[in-house]
């Protein structure tokens, strides 16, 4: 299969001339920086703040406790035993506990997708293992007119059969509840 | 430097933390450097860490208390559209992820009734074992196949009406010739291929080692012997 983009290159470390190219390289990197800022913070407990300035002049930031008290203790505008207050502390446990949960939630729902991807990929060899056989499993652009009316008939007959056995379930189901 | 799932915690051992730390706070200097060079942008990061008493900064001293004019500067709604924490940035990620995973989830669904499908036609598979909403989303796949089916049917004999209205032109000879797994999938190897796919979902591997004794009318026998295919 042809490759459908460029793939990894090596990027020379000056500003992009093409302002469209400039803007993309923008919207795909910008995101995943504060993925590893939170990655960061996560795993080694540290207080940070990245601000981000796009090409079309919006802002983003990214804070651990928050972006404001870090910028605060960076300029000295805050005084260092506020940090140590009781209520403070109290409130960071308090945050640090629902963040721990939120990421057991986070990492669950990511084991969930890499196990459907897993089984989206076998059922696609599923598929071409089949394809191989029959003529009538490939994709409907490449049937003749004789070849999909053929189809069409069994199909229906599976609808008709199909719709024949939801009755009957309903029916059981019914008579049991009779009971 | 090989790749190793990393677990989304706190990590307890010190000196571990501590070359994480080191490695990570690099790499993510490093990637804000290049952001704000590639594409000419404003940035700065800020650092605290337990083993120093001053921050580590980038770009420098004074080129972060000009991002920070700058960002003082823009008004403080503006300023908060896009500001994150942790809650928010792990909660995005998880409605994210969520949505991913939903979607990934139906088209699995799909696949798999496909497989239903054709299972069925060839009597290799059979309706009693499905569940009503099994069958429920079988009759939706079914409908929305024989729409596809009918919409190509008419496309074509839009395309050329005479040759639609011709004879059965012959056909190629691995389908007609010899061998009788031609018309009747000939499941052993993908029935293998089944069992050996321990992610594909339970029940799907039951109902397929399950073929009805009963034959609904959707054998081989029934449907294949086709005007076209007298040899199946």
């Amino acid at each position: 299969m042809p490759r459908q983009n460029k793939g990894r290159q090596k990027i020379e470390m000056k500003r992009i001339t093409n302002e469209s190219n400039l803007l993309v390289a923008f919207s795909k990197r910008y995101a995943g920086h504060f993925k590893k800022a939170s990655e960061l913070c996560t795993l080694c407990g540290v207080e940070m703040a990245i601000i981000i300035f796009s090409p079309t002049k919006k802002v983003f930031s990214f804070g651990h406790p928050y972006v404001q008290s870090v910028l605060d203790h960076f300029l000295e505008q805050s005084h260092p035993s506020r940090s140590r207050s009781r209520a403070y502390q109290l409130v960071q446990h308090y945050r640090n506990s629902n963040i721990q949960e939120l990421n057991m939630h986070l990492t669950n729902l990511l084991g969930q997708l890499e196990a459907e991807k897993k089984t989206s990929e076998e059922l696609k060899k599923i598929r071409n293992v089949r394809q191989e056989d029959c003529w009538w499993d490939a994709p409907l652009e490449i049937l003749r007119v004789e070849e999909l009316e053929i189809l069409k008939d069994a199909i229906l007959e599976l609808k008709k059969n199909s719709e024949r056995q939801v009755e009957r379930l309903i029916g059981n189901r019914w008579l049991t509840l009779q009971q | 430097m090989t790749r190793q799932k990393v677990k989304l915690a706190f990590i307890t051992n010190d000196s571990a933390r501590k070359a994480t730390y080191k490695k990570r706070k690099k790499g993510l200097m490093k990637k804000v450097n290049e952001l704000s060079t590639l594409c000419g942008i404003d940035a700065c990061a800020i650092i605290y860490s337990p083993y120093e008493p001053q921050p580590e900064i980038w770009p420098n001293n004074i080129g972060v208390q000009h991002v920070i004019a700058r960002f003082k500067r823009i008004p403080e709604m503006e300023r908060s559209k896009n500001m994150l924490n942790q809650e928010s940035f792990i909660r995005k990620q998880v409605t994210k992820t969520n949505e991913q995973l939903k979607k990934q989830m139906k088209e699995n669904r799909e696949k798999e009734m496909t497989e239903v499908m054709y299972q069925c036609l060839t009597g290799k598979g059979s309706i009693e074992n499905l569940t009503l909403p099994d069958l429920k989303d079988l009759g939706e796949l079914v409908d929305q196949t024989l729409k596809d089916i009918s919409r190509r049917i008419e496309s074509l004999k839009i395309a050329s009406p005479n040759e639609a209205a011709a004879a059965a032109p012959p056909l190629p000879q691995a389908v007609v010739g010899g061998s009788s797994s031609s018309m009747v999938v000939d499941n052993v190897s993908g029935r293998d291929e089944m069992q050996r796919g321990t992610q594909t979902t339970q029940w799907f591997t039951d109902w397929m080692n399950n073929p009805s004794e009963q034959n609904l009318g959707l054998g081989p026998n029934r449907i294949w012997p086709h005007p076209f295919f007298p040899d199946c």
